[in-house]
């Protein structure tokens, strides 16, 4: 098992909020991405057998949604929303500074393994634009000093 | 300090009776039950329970004229009446917090901030239709929407606002947060329904339609964020007091969210008819276009709604009827203002770009289409553009419009119908000269 | 069975209709039919990639678009309800315009790689592009080209399964392979994965697509993405003619095409051919791969004659003369009734009727059967398993049952066809669908409960459903005095204590059979195999008296081979119904009074030389007699034994004269299926090498001996279906019957209950020489839970010793992904196993002990 003890507990006390089982399948592949980063055909298989419903249907709903990637990311997936509003005010200078100031093309993880800079759809925060996020967590209003802040406390806290 | 640091006229709505989803959104404590209570919270969903018969809130809320507020503009109450009343079925209410259409950012600040107040309309709803089950589809970016939801769902147990035999009334009511994947067409409601089933978010043809085949086959109603928010105002203060805001077809209030080039952009709570303009250029919302440039256009109802010019900003009223009577829609009403420095090309590329990604590969004409638009239009923005580009764009656009099985083909093509027929001379010219009229460059800074 | 088997529904609540217009003509259809079925009604075409006439409408490719008054924008007839007054146009400009930017849509990313393309003259996207399409296009883009996990050749191919090659490319989305396969087949071994138009179709992550039915998912793709590897590449399709056949590997008879080529004499594939009645246009792979059987090259060339004890070929004249010379020594010697035959209930009517009638009037003997794998037959006519057997079933009246319940039948394996049904009835108008079987059974998923009973206890849970319905005050008053008198134990506690399933799922049952408003209830192989098999027709048919089952539908023992329902009613068992008997009489002006032998008998005699002569034709009892040694010892014994097959078998191996048989698809001929529906198989080619008929080899072996069978063929035909016309005699008792639980005899201590079933991809004895079936299940194999398997410390693929009182085979495990109890199976489709030699034809159950080689 991959899948922690206290993630397949989390995944059982899922499944019976649902009229049908496999309801929890979005739960547990969410579950599953916070505790590893990632889910791929393994945890697929995990989560079937939790969960009891067929394989396949595991691995057609993951590959459907963006946000349950097969392979592992750096530390800090950094997801910079490059939609309309956010590119009015600067979001593709914006991934173009975040490039810079790490050394990576979007869609690279630094040699270090703690960032990885992805772009992405909008993310609801239209009226705070420019913005990112961070694994679970909004940066909203970008400025360059703002951005340069983040990194260092995510640098030093790592 | 809160999460998130939108701006709000919640100022505004503290002092002026007829706004009230915003009233106490700047209350730092607002999203605990007590503050909650405080503000008269949970005092619709008891007056319900301890009185009213399901026919009469959905009376109430036909009444009030409450229509839709994730974008289509269906009349609330409606809605509710069509669910059978003799089904053997379970039925489900679903709210629809999937809030993902480019521009719109209210959902999100109603879930932080006043997460009881959208759990109280929910309880509501449910009762309507005779629901025992509710569940709320959060898109799973939303993490601390999601957090705040749970914490409120948690206290509302605690409170005896949910589970079993509410206020001694014998009513039992479940409310579960379900949270997406990433996925802008689990917005559209019969894809959220697959999406809550476990399956790809993939959309049903209609009919049937939720409300008789839903979830798991039940009847099902699935609601906006804001439009249940409402409810319990409705409730508290009358079909009457509702009706009596906004226009004629278009009662009560709406959040719209500003975006783009804007000196204030933010999340703005106003009447229904409120005028477009001024919400762009009052400095109590929008205060004007950034940097002292000239405005281009506006999308107002979101990024699947067509381009209103400057000219067209003097008869826009945010309003359904009025917004459609200029060639465009009220949507999830999230205005996006373009200065006159946007290349309309660039901008129609992001947009293409975000709706071939979010097409759910179900249908043809969407799950191709987009795809060949993006790459003839990401020609046209390379320098590439070929002569008769612009009418094979109009005509791929006339072959999805309308004939896909979900609004995500129309919502694809509409702005770039509509960018394409207000500044066709821009098109022209990148395609002829291979490059932009304008520098499509905005700084980060 | 039902005599009258024709296609009409039975008599269904009103459904009101709606009249429309479509194309300026009227068309009245039921209320709920959609516009592309009325307009299917007209015989007016409109072209779909996505619809399935057995599927739900998903509305997804848009190629049916048609315009309708009053509605603004074209709509998508398959998933449009037609309504009353409608004005539907599927030719208009705007349709044609419609289909038009479909096509183009579809075309985009399609490689039109037609000229490497097997699917090319019989795509559907071909001809549709070709009648409705643009002949240019104006997508100047780099075609989108799955190549990740492919085989690095032009074309991107995939090996999803054991027989389908999948191109990603060439998928044009419809999802009708997906949807197929969940939707009607309950298998997850197919997905769509990522989405948008990168969307793909592939097996499940790290599988391969090798489920029963999938040789459907090539069937139905409308483009060459899914292509099936035993017949890609090997002849274009429009060199090759079709005739029309029938399955001959399950008792469904499925109505097949053979797609073949004349002047190879040879068949190329099987496809289905749609009979809703029977099949929903549905074929198991063992239907479709079945017929690679009749092109083996490991065929029988020529007759073969024993001379010095080894078998040589010869000339069909010497061995029939041989044939004439040993049968009449042997009736000179001891009389004629010293001569037995066996023939196989996968003959045709013709063949089986003429080697009754050569029995019966050329050697005046009863001694014939058709049953091969039955443990110790009744010979009467007032078997009550008989009785149950023939009473009237139609496949169809599954879909419109709104309970089902399936007895004693493991369906994946032996009734693969009505399962489907069954999986249809349930998903799509919501049946209550009860299974009960002594281990857990794939089909099951369906099931609202599955029961498991402990081995060998059938009567008593058939019983215990009647108890229940009786304590819950469900029966009238008299009827269930009447029935608790008739009935051991006398008490549901106690029957749930003997078979082992609990009261409340019992009382579940009892109730949801007693509310029904239609019943269908049939019991399978585990009852038929069963040597109580008589006792537990009669809990069964009590159940029918109790529960008034066959006033509200129907309840039957279910047929197993492909004519076994016609072998039973042409009086090929030793001893026919006695309206079958004044019938044969009036016929042929003459009945043998020799008493009348079963297959069992038959073989009991030869042990005790009391028959010393045996004449089969397409069975190999050596194999799939429920006691191989048994089997062994008699047809030893005989003097001689003269054995038609396809191909040499164990049973061949003992004859005298072993002659090459014709298979089914090299000579017209009919076959009765389980609801008694009479089909014809056509002529697709000539027979193999030196092969003959059935029924010319009985014909010639008559003659030899002095019989001619039939003046004329015409002849033949008249007393065939003056037989098959001839009523049921199949009515219910009028009373309650006796039922005492027969005691297990055998449950000594820890040995397992064995069960020989057929595996999921075979049928008897001849399909292991068909390569594609061989291809998806390999070698054999015990299937155990996986929680047996760790105790043994087995895993998939050791090979462990399974012994019993009659033997022991070494095989290798097969770990089940559905069995969770204590039960073993182990499919009898495989020589080299010979699991038949695990069994004793007294057993009721019979038990075996498992242990590791350990080498």
């Amino acid at each position: 098992m991959i899948l922690t003890q206290e993630s397949v507990k989390l995944i059982k006390e899922k499944v019976p909020l649902y009229p049908r089982r496999k309801s929890a399948i979005l739960p547990a592949l969410t579950i599953a991405y916070h505790q590893l980063g990632y889910v791929d055909d393994d945890i697929y298989r995990e989560i079937a057998d939790i969960i009891k419903v067929p394989y396949v249907e595991i691995a057609e709903a993951a590959t459907f949604y963006t946000m349950f990637p097969k392979a592992p990311r750096g530390k800090y997936l950094i997801q910079v929303c490059h939609n309309i509003s956010c590119a009015l005010l600067g979001a593709d200078s914006l991934i173009g500074y975040l490039e810079k100031r790490l050394g990576i093309a979007k869609g690279e993880t630094t040699p270090d393994k703690l960032f990885t800079l992805i772009s992405v759809e909008c993310l609801g925060s239209c009226a705070t634009a420019p913005m990112m996020q961070i694994n679970h967590d909004f940066y909203e209003n970008l400025t360059p000093q703002k951005v340069d802040q983040i990194l260092d406390e995510l640098r030093a806290e790592a | 300090m809160f999460y998130s640091p939108v701006i709000t006229n919640a100022a505004e709505a503290a002092t002026n009776d007829k706004l009230h989803l915003f009233k106490y959104v700047e209350d730092p404590e607002q999203h605990k039950l007590e503050t909650y209570v405080k503000h008269c919270g949970y005092q619709a969903w008891q007056k319900v329970l301890a009185g009213m018969k399901p026919d009469e809130v959905i009376d109430e809320v036909k009444r009030s004229g409450l229509r839709g507020r994730g974008g289509a503009g269906f009349p609330t109450g409606m809605k509710w009446s069509f669910v059978p009343k003799n089904s053997p079925k379970p039925r489900y209410l679903c709210c629809n917090a999937d809030e993902s259409e480019p521009g719109t950012c209210k959902d999100r600040v109603l879930m932080e901030r006043d997460p009881h107040g959208v759990i109280e309309g929910m309880a509501i709803a449910a009762y309507a239709i005779g629901c025992h089950r509710m569940f709320i589809y959060i898109r799973g970016e939303f993490g601390h929407p999601i957090r705040r939801m749970e914490e409120a769902v948690a206290e509302a147990y605690k409170g005896g606002h949910l589970g079993k035999n509410i206020y001694g009334s014998g009513y039992d009511l479940d409310m579960v947060v379900h949270t997406g994947g990433g996925a802008y067409i689990c917005g559209e409601e019969t894809a959220l329904l697959n999406s809550l089933e476990g399956e790809r978010g993939m959309s049903r043809i209609r009919p049937p339609f939720p409300a008789i085949e839903g979830l798991y086959a039940c009847p099902t109603i699935v609601n906006n964020v804001e439009s249940l928010a409402a409810v319990p105002h409705i409730i508290r203060h009358g079909a009457d007091w509702y009706k009596k805001m906004g226009t004629e077809k278009s009662a009560g209030t709406k959040i719209f969210s500003l975006s783009g080039h804007v000196n204030r952009p933010g999340n703005y709570e106003v009447e229904l008819g409120f005028p477009l303009k001024k919400l762009i250029y009052d400095p109590a919302y929008g205060a004007g276009i950034k940097d002292g440039k000239k405005l281009k256009g506006v999308i107002p109802g979101g990024a699947s709604t067509p381009f209103l010019t400057p000219d067209m900003l003097e008869k826009a009223n945010l309003d359904y009827e009025s917004l459609q009577s200029v060639g465009s829609m009220l949507g999830s009403g999230a205005v996006i203002v373009f200065n006159e420095d946007t290349c309309i090309v660039w901008t129609i590329l992001k947009l293409i770009h975000f709706f071939r990604h979010e097409s759910c590969g179900k249908c043809t004409p969407c799950r191709e289409g987009t795809g060949w638009l993006e790459q003839v239009i990401h020609r046209i923005e390379d320098g590439h553009g070929r002569q008769g580009d612009l009418e094979m764009i109009e005509n791929v656009c006339g072959n999805i419009l309308g004939r896909t099985i979900c609004p995500l083909g129309d919502a694809a093509v509409m702005p770039i119908q509509s960018a394409v027929k207000h500044w066709r001379d821009e098109w022209v010219y990148h395609i002829e000269h291979g490059k932009c009229q304008v520098k499509p460059h905005f700084p980060f800074k | 069975m039902a005599q009258d088997v024709k296609d009409t529904q039975q008599p269904k609540t009103e459904i009101p209709t709606v009249t429309l217009t479509i194309d300026g003509r009227a068309v009245s259809v039921p209320k709920g039919t959609t516009v592309l079925d009325a307009a299917r009604q007209l015989g007016i075409h409109i072209p779909t990639f996505c619809w399935h006439p057995k599927l739900k409408s998903v509305g997804a490719c848009r190629m049916c678009y048609v315009e309708i008054e009053k509605m603004p924008k074209l709509q998508v007839s398959c998933a449009t309800e037609a309504m009353e007054g409608m004005v539907v146009r599927t030719d208009s400009d705007q349709v044609k315009q419609g289909r038009k930017a479909v096509l183009e849509f579809i075309l985009l990313n399609h490689p039109l790689d037609c000229p490497t393309c097997d699917k090319g003259g019989e795509c559907d996207l071909q001809n549709l592009t070709f009648r409705h399409g643009f002949d240019d296009s104006r997508f100047e883009f780099q075609k989108y080209r799955f190549t990740h996990g492919a085989e690095h050749t032009t074309f991107d191919d995939v090996r999803i399964g054991p027989e389908i090659v999948l191109n990603r490319n060439r998928c044009i989305l419809c999802y009708k392979c997906v949807r197929a396969n969940k939707e009607a087949f309950g298998e997850y071994d197919l997905g769509v994965y990522e989405r948008g138009n990168i969307a793909e179709i592939n097996a499940a992550p790290g599988e391969l697509v090798d489920n029963p039915f999938s040789g459907n998912l090539v069937e139905i793709c409308p483009v060459g993405a899914l292509t099936n590897s035993d017949w890609r590449y090997k002849i274009r399709v429009w060199l090759t003619k079709t005739t029309p056949s029938v399955c001959n590997f399950s008792s469904t008879g499925a109505n097949i095409l053979f797609f073949k080529e004349d002047h190879q004499n040879k068949i190329f594939r099987t496809t289905s051919r749609r009979n809703d009645a029977i099949d929903d246009g549905w074929i198991a792979d063992v239907t479709r791969y079945g017929y690679q059987i009749v092109g083996s090259p490991e065929r029988l060339r020529t007759p073969l004659i024993r001379r010095n004890g080894k078998q040589e070929p010869a000339t069909w004249d010497e061995a029939l003369e041989l044939i004439r010379r040993r049968f009449g020594e042997i009736t000179e010697r001891k009389g004629k009734v010293c001569i037995g035959g066996l023939a196989s209930p996968t003959l045709d009517n013709a063949a089986l009727y003429a080697f009754s009638k050569l029995f019966r009037t050329v050697l005046k003997s009863n001694n014939v059967d058709y049953r091969i794998d039955y443990k110790m037959l009744p010979t009467s006519d007032g078997s009550l398993y008989l009785r149950l057997s023939r009473r009237p079933f139609r496949i169809a009246d599954l879909d419109t049952s709104d309970v089902i319940v399936t007895f004693g039948s493991d369906l994946v394996r032996e009734h693969q066809l009505p399962y489907l049904r069954v999986r249809k009835a349930c998903s799509f108008n919501a049946a209550r669908y009860f299974s009960l079987t002594p281990y857990p059974v794939k089909s099951a998923d369906v099931a609202e409960s599955e029961l498991i009973y402990r081995s060998g206890t059938e009567e008593v849970v058939l019983t215990a459903i009647g108890l229940a319905a009786v304590e819950m005050g469900l029966v009238e008053k008299s009827l269930a005095a009447e029935f608790s008198r008739k009935v051991e134990p006398k008490t549901l506690a106690e029957a749930s204590a003997i078979c082992g399933v609990d009261e409340e799922s019992i009382r579940l049952l009892a109730r949801a059979i007693a509310d029904a408003r239609k019943v269908s209830m049939f019991t399978g192989e585990i009852v038929s195999g069963s040597p109580a098999r008589d006792m537990i027709a009669a809990a069964a048919l009590n159940l029918n008296r109790l529960l008034g089952i066959e006033q509200r539908g129907q309840l039957a023992a279910l047929a197993h081979s492909a004519n076994s329902v016609g072998a039973e009613k042409l009086g090929v068992a030793p001893a026919p119904p006695a309206s079958v008997v004044a019938k044969l009489k009036e016929l042929w002006g003459q009945y043998p009074e020799a008493e009348p032998c079963t297959t069992d008998k038959m073989l009991a005699l030869m042990r005790k030389e009391d028959i010393d002569g045996f004449f089969i034709v397409g069975a190999d009892p050596v194999m799939t007699y429920p006691e191989r040694q048994f089997a062994v010892d008699g047809l030893e014994k005989l003097d001689f034994l003269v054995v038609c097959d396809l191909f040499e078998t164990a049973t061949t191996e003992l004859a005298d004269v072993v002659l090459p048989l014709a298979s089914w698809a090299e000579f017209a001929g009919d076959y009765t299926n389980l609801e008694g529906r009479v089909q014809r198989a056509e002529r697709a080619i000539k027979p193999m090498h030196q092969s003959k008929t059935p029924l010319e080899i009985i014909n010639l072996i008559a003659e030899r001996l002095g019989g001619r069978l039939f003046e004329t063929d015409q002849h033949m035909q008249r007393e065939v279906s003056a037989l098959l016309a001839l009523p049921d005699q199949a009515h219910a008792p009028g009373e309650f019957l006796a039922v005492v639980p027969a005691s297990d005899e055998n449950a000594n201590g820890s040995a397992l209950p064995l069960y020989v079933c057929d595996d999921p991809h075979h049928s008897g004895h001849l399909t292991e020489k068909a390569h594609s079936l061989a291809n998806f299940c390999g070698e054999a194999y015990v299937e155990m839970s996986p929680d047996l398997a760790a105790r043994l410390d087995v895993t998939d693929g050791t090979p462990v010793r399974v012994e019993s009182e009659a033997g022991k085979v070494v095989v290798a495990v097969r770990i089940s992904d559905h069995l969770d109890n204590d039960v073993v199976l182990i499919p009898r489709n495989f020589a080299a196993t010979a699991v038949n030699g695990l069994q004793l034809r007294k057993r009721r159950v019979d038990r075996v002990k498992i242990s590791k080689v350990v080498d």
